[in-house]
Order: C-alpha cells, then sequence, then structure tokens
C-alpha cells in the first residue's frame, strides 16, 4: 500500500514537471503568436506600397512632425507613383507614449477613398459601415475591436478623443494586429486634431486642412515599391520612405530573437520534462521486475511489454501536457483580461498552439519512456521472477 | 512419440566474473503425453533449471560437448528465436510458479483473461474463458477481487486458472504448493490431477516434497546438475495417501 502511494507521489511529481514545461510553452507560445501576428500584420500593411514621412523626427514610421499637402503634390509627379494617399496618424493618447510592448491606440485620419482601392489590408466590419468620403467635415469615427470593447461602446455611441466627441458609425471585426487599436476617422477631423496638440506658437502658422503626417505611396504596375522609395527620397528633401522590406529587417530580428527564446524555453521542458519520465519510468519498471518478469514468462511478447510501458508514459505526458495547457490557457486568459483597460493585450492562445503543446508532451513522454521500456523488455523472465 | 524430449541439455549460470554454476550438466529426458512428472531433487540439483529449458524460458547451452537437442510436440525447439518461443509460451505452455505470481493492478479475472490476450483470444470470448477457468478453481465468485484481497491459497489457484485458461498442452510447476500448507496443497495437486486426467494435459512440476511428488506418475530425482539413473517408482502407500486427500478435496 506504502509503495502504491510512493509510486503515486512519484508520478504526480513528474506530471508535474511536464505541466510547467509544458505552461512555459503555451504561455510563451501564445506571446509570440501575438507578436508574430503585430509582425505580420504589419509586413502585409507596407508591402507593395511606400510611406513616406517627415525625414526630421520620426519614430517607427509613425511621424511626429507634419509634412505639407505640397509635398504630396510633388511626389505624385515622380516616375512609377499611381496614387499618393495623405493621412494623419498619432497616438490617441494627448500625454504621449504610454509604455506598451503591443501597439498602442492611434488615431489614424484619412479621406475615404483617397486610396482609389489600392489599400489590400482586409477590414471586416462587424458593426455599422465603413467611413465615406461625404464624412469629411463632421465627426464620426470607426473603431477597432479592442477599442471597441475596451471602452465597451458601439455604433450610435459617443466616443471622446482629445476632448472632442466622435459619433461611433462602425467596429471592425479583430485583425490581431494594428487597426484593432486604431480609431479611424475623417482626415478633416484627424488634422484638427493634430493642430490643436501642437505648441501654440507653431499651431497658429499651421493650415489644417494643408497638413498630413504620413504619406502613402501606391507604386504604378509593375514598378518595385524599392525603386520607387529610393526616386522619393531622392527627388524631395526632407522625407524618409519605408517599404515593406525596410519593415522586415527592423521589425523580423525582434521576432527572431523572440521565437528563439520560445525555442529555448521548449528545449528545457524538453529536457527536463523528458528526464523525470526516464527516471519515473525506470523506477517504475524497476519495482515491477517481478511483474514483467511474470508476463514475460506467461507468454507476453517484448513488443507487448515495451507497448505498454511507452503508453503508460505517453499517458504521463498527455496528462502532464493536458495540465499545463489548461494553466497556460487559464494565465492568457487572465493576463489579457488585467492588461485589456491599458491595451496590453499580450497573447493570442491559437489551436496550433495548444495541440502542439499537447502532441509535444505526449511523444515526449512515450519516447523518454522507450528506452527504460525497452531495458525491461529485454530483462531475463527467470532472473526477473526472482527479483526481489 | 514424447511430448518432451531433450538431449545433452547444459546449463552454466555466471556469478559473477568468474564463478560459474554448472546448473544442468548434460542430461536427456523424455515426458510422455499426458503424464503427471514430478522433478524433484536437493536446492541446486538444477530441477528448476531443467524446468526453465523445458519451458522454453532459457535455452541449453550450445558450446563445450555434444549438440544439445530438444523438442516438443516433435517440433526442434533449440535454434527458435525469442519471439516464437514466446508464442510457444502462450499458447501450448501453462506456468504455475510459486510465489503465487499474479499481477497486483489487475483482478483475478483480468490476470486470467491476461493469458488469453497473450494467446491471441480477447474481448468476449476471453472473458468467458477466463471465467470459466476460474470457475474449475473454484473461484468463480472472486473474478473481481485483486490478489491483496486472495488468500495465499486463493492467489495459487488464480494462478493455476491462468496456465489452464488456453487449454495447454503442457502445465510447467515450479515448487506450486512451495508456500502453501499442506490443506492448501492438496487442493492446488488435486486440481492440477484433475485437469491431468479431464484434459489430458501433461504436467511437469518441480518440488522438493516428497508427499507432493507421491502424488505424481513419475518421479525425476536430481542431484548435481544430473538426472539420478534409480528412477525407482515411487511406493504404493504414499500415492494412496495422495489420492485419499484428492478425493477429500475434490
Amino acid at each position: 500500500m506504502r509503495d502504491l502511494a510512493r509510486r503515486k507521489l512519484r508520478t504526480t511529481l513528474t506530471i508535474l514537471g511536464i505541466t510547467i514545461g509544458i505552461w512555459a510553452l503555451v504561455v510563451f507560445g501564445s506571446m509570440a503568436n501575438k507578436i508574430n501576428a503585430l509582425v505580420e500584420g504589419g509586413s502585409t500593411y507596407y508591402e507593395g506600397k511606400v510611406s513616406v514621412s517627415d525625414g526630421s523626427g520620426s519614430a517607427g514610421g509613425f511621424a511626429v512632425a507634419p509634412m505639407s499637402l505640397a509635398t504630396a503634390d510633388q511626389i505624385r509627379a515622380i516616375d512609377g507613383v499611381d496614387v499618393v494617399m495623405p493621412d494623419v496618424s498619432m497616438l490617441m493618447d494627448a500625454d504621449g507614449a504610454s509604455m506598451s510592448m503591443s501597439i498602442p491606440p492611434m488615431i489614424v485620419g484619412v479621406v475615404a477613398g483617397s486610396d482609389e482601392d489600392r489599400e489590400t489590408f482586409p477590414l471586416h466590419y462587424a458593426q455599422g459601415r465603413a467611413l465615406t468620403p461625404g464624412d469629411e467635415g463632421s465627426y464620426v469615427t470607426v473603431l477597432g475591436a479592442d477599442l471597441a470593447r475596451q471602452y465597451d461602446v458601439g455604433i450610435g455611441d459617443t466616443f471622446v478623443i482629445r476632448d472632442v466627441e466622435f459619433k461611433v458609425v462602425g467596429v471592425l471585426e479583430p485583425t490581431l494586429t494594428a487597426p484593432d487599436q486604431t480609431a479611424m476617422l475623417p482626415l478633416a477631423a484627424a488634422q484638427e486634431l493634430f493642430v490643436a496638440s501642437l505648441p501654440p506658437m507653431i499651431r497658429d502658422g499651421i493650415d489644417p486642412a494643408a497638413i498630413a503626417t504620413t504619406l502613402t505611396v501606391f507604386p504604378a504596375e509593375d514598378v518595385d515599391p524599392e525603386v520607387v522609395a529610393d526616386r522619393i527620397e531622392a527627388a524631395v528633401a526632407g522625407v524618409t520612405t519605408m517599404t515593406g522590406k525596410d519593415f522586415d529587417e527592423q521589425i523580423g530580428s525582434a521576432t527572431a530573437i523572440f521565437n528563439a527564446i520560445l525555442i529555448g524555453i521548449a528545449l528545457i521542458s524538453l529536457v527536463v520534462g523528458g528526464l523525470s519520465v526516464v527516471n519515473t519510468m525506470a523506477m517504475s519498471i524497476a519495482e515491477r521486475t517481478r511483474e514483467i518478469g511474470i508476463k514475460r514468462a506467461i507468454g507476453g511478447s517484448r513488443r507487448r511489454i515495451v507497448r505498454e510501458l511507452v503508453t503508460e508514459a505517453g499517458l504521463i505526458g498527455f496528462i502532464g501536457g493536458a495540465i499545463g495547457l489548461a494553466l497556460g490557457a487559464l494565465v492568457v486568459v487572465l493576463a489579457n483580461e488585467a492588461g485589456r483597460p491599458s491595451g496590453n493585450v499580450l497573447f493570442e492562445l491559437t489551436t496550433g498552439t495548444a495541440v502542439t503543446a499537447i502532441l509535444f508532451s505526449t511523444i515526449l513522454g512515450a519516447i523518454a519512456g522507450f528506452l527504460p521500456a525497452l531495458h525491461a523488455a529485454r530483462l531475463d523472465p527467470v532472473a526477473a521472477l526472482r527479483y526481489e | 512419440m514424447p511430448l518432451l524430449e531433450g538431449r545433452n541439455l547444459r546449463k552454466t549460470y555466471r556469478l559473477g566474473r568468474t564463478n560459474t554454476v554448472n546448473a544442468l550438466r548434460g542430461v536427456d529426458v523424455a515426458i510422455e503425453a499426458g503424464e503427471m512428472v514430478a522433478i524433484i531433487g536437493p536446492s541446486g540439483s538444477g530441477k528448476s533449471t531443467l524446468m526453465h529449458l523445458l519451458g522454453l524460458l532459457h535455452g541449453p547451452d550450445l558450446n563445450h560437448g555434444p549438440r544439445p537437442e530438444l523438442s516438443f510436440a516433435g517440433q526442434p525447439m533449440v535454434d527458435l528465436g525469442e519471439g516464437e518461443r514466446t508464442r510457444i509460451r502462450a499458447r501450448e505452455m501453462g506456468f504455475v510458479f510459486q510465489d503465487f505470481n499474479l499481477v497486483p493492478t489487475l483482478t483475478a479475472l483480468e490476470n486470467v483473461a491476461l493469458a488469453c490476450d497473450y494467446a491471441g483470444i480477447r474481448g468476449e470470448p476471453a472473458r468467458k474463458a477466463a471465467l470459466e477457468a476460474l470457475g474449475l478453481v473454484g473461484l468463480a465468485e472472486r473474478a473481481g477481487h485483486r490478489p491483496a484481497e486472495l488468500s495465499g491459497g486463493e492467489q495459487q489457484r488464480v494462478a493455476l486458472a491462468r496456465a489452464l485458461v488456453n487449454k495447454p498442452r503442457l502445465i510447467l510447476a515450479d515448487e506450486p504448493t512451495g508456500n502453501l500448507d499442506s490443506e492448501r496443497s492438496a487442493e492446488i495437486l488435486a486440481l492440477l490431477r484433475r485437469s491431468n486426467l479431464a484434459e489430458g494435459q501433461t504436467i511437469v512440476l518441480v518440488t522438493h516434497d516428497p508427499e507432493v511428488a507421491g502424488a505424481c506418475d513419475r518421479v525425476i530425482r536430481m542431484r548435481d546438475g544430473r538426472i539420478q539413473p534409480a528412477a525407482s517408482a515411487v511406493p504404493a502407500g504414499d500415492t494412496f495417501v495422495a489420492d485419499d486427500r484428492l478425493l477429500a478435496t475434490a
């Protein structure tokens, strides 16, 4: 009886070891999913176009200093440029950058349709409608999924941005990237907000209707965005450009580090969890030497013995993985809920991650159990029967 | 033709690096189908080793001396691989050991059904056969109990049911009554004798108990790894004593 309890304790500890490994795998995997989705979204967003912003003080593609719309006309004249879409993008919070690992809430003002159907990033509407050119001059907004959820607003509600009231006319489906945290405004409204945010001395000299923070340039058909970006930088003074390739180079290395951390955690859990399964199975087999001897003597084949023990080890792995997944999912949900008010939604637990975690732990357990099982199956049945 | 026939059976065990034990020093043995044979001898005489060779649990030594031969039901066994020997053990042989060797985590029924499983019979047929075998040893109503909940005598009867369940041609019993009092020993012997008579099963049992040996048809005496030439008949009186007990418990 005591022996059985001891075995139970050891099995529990082994399961716990795997649980911790899989828990870490699930939590970090979910974080990687979220970040990869952001990066993927950005990569898709920047693909096939050139973002032009003021060269004097831009941060991460979101310009701080405004550009004149005259620059847009200058760029339109460049060979290979098809469409130039001006927009005003800025942080939603007046007090500037908040500490955040994810994308902060943004406002983006653009004249609906000014991309002339060149924008390919897909947006789907959970409620309401898209902005139209007719919205220029009025104070309406389309909110990203996270924003709408965070402030609990829907169409018809009023949404206050920098002390200005906007009427919500649409809410987007989640995209897992930037638009989730974005309030889309008519360009004119965004221009006003932007100018209002400037220090009074500068503010007076600026005509709100003549500025933009970013010019999105869509190249003509069959023209490489890189080539267009080079031509723009050569022809227009004081601007900087960003293409899909630039984005991938800047952000891709950060993602690679994160993925490396994830692989590291997976390897550690592989080693720790695997060794603990090997240990448990070796001990459990030593305790059951006689039982294995009986089974071999009365006609249990080596293959049967291996199969039984490997199944047992796989089951230990599966149980550990399932508990680890459940705990990891709990952490992901709790952390997301806790972070949602401040916009720090860091985790995305996908089916792929869940299935991988379970498969990984089960296969890990089975592989770790294989060697002790093989050893057991090769025992001499007579010696095993005599084993005390 | 004998069911089991062995020639030049030798077996040396190695204990440590230099110390070896000549457990069998060249044994010729023949066991006829339907016989109930006892192998007796002092400890270290090689009687268990002989049983392990006959039960295909070990192979005889092949070097140093004339080539050993072992046939079971007319088939040569010496060159068979481990897988094939395991298959024959599962289908054609039943084993009973001294220490009531049951799997502790399985019920009586599951222990018996395990032997069916190894012989390729599963599911309902295996359950029926196992219940029938447990009925044969008088333990049908204890089918759901685990070994720890059974007495020593009951455990050995479960082990016997496991040995009988596939109706094997040969039953090998290594000191089957070694850990039982005389009453329980008699029960086990009576059950062995009954299946020997009813099913014509050949039974080889290893014992150091002269009373148990006396209940068998024939006695093989071993000493120092060899069979004693004087295969003397068992005194008649002993047999009657055993038979009386057999009748009393049957």
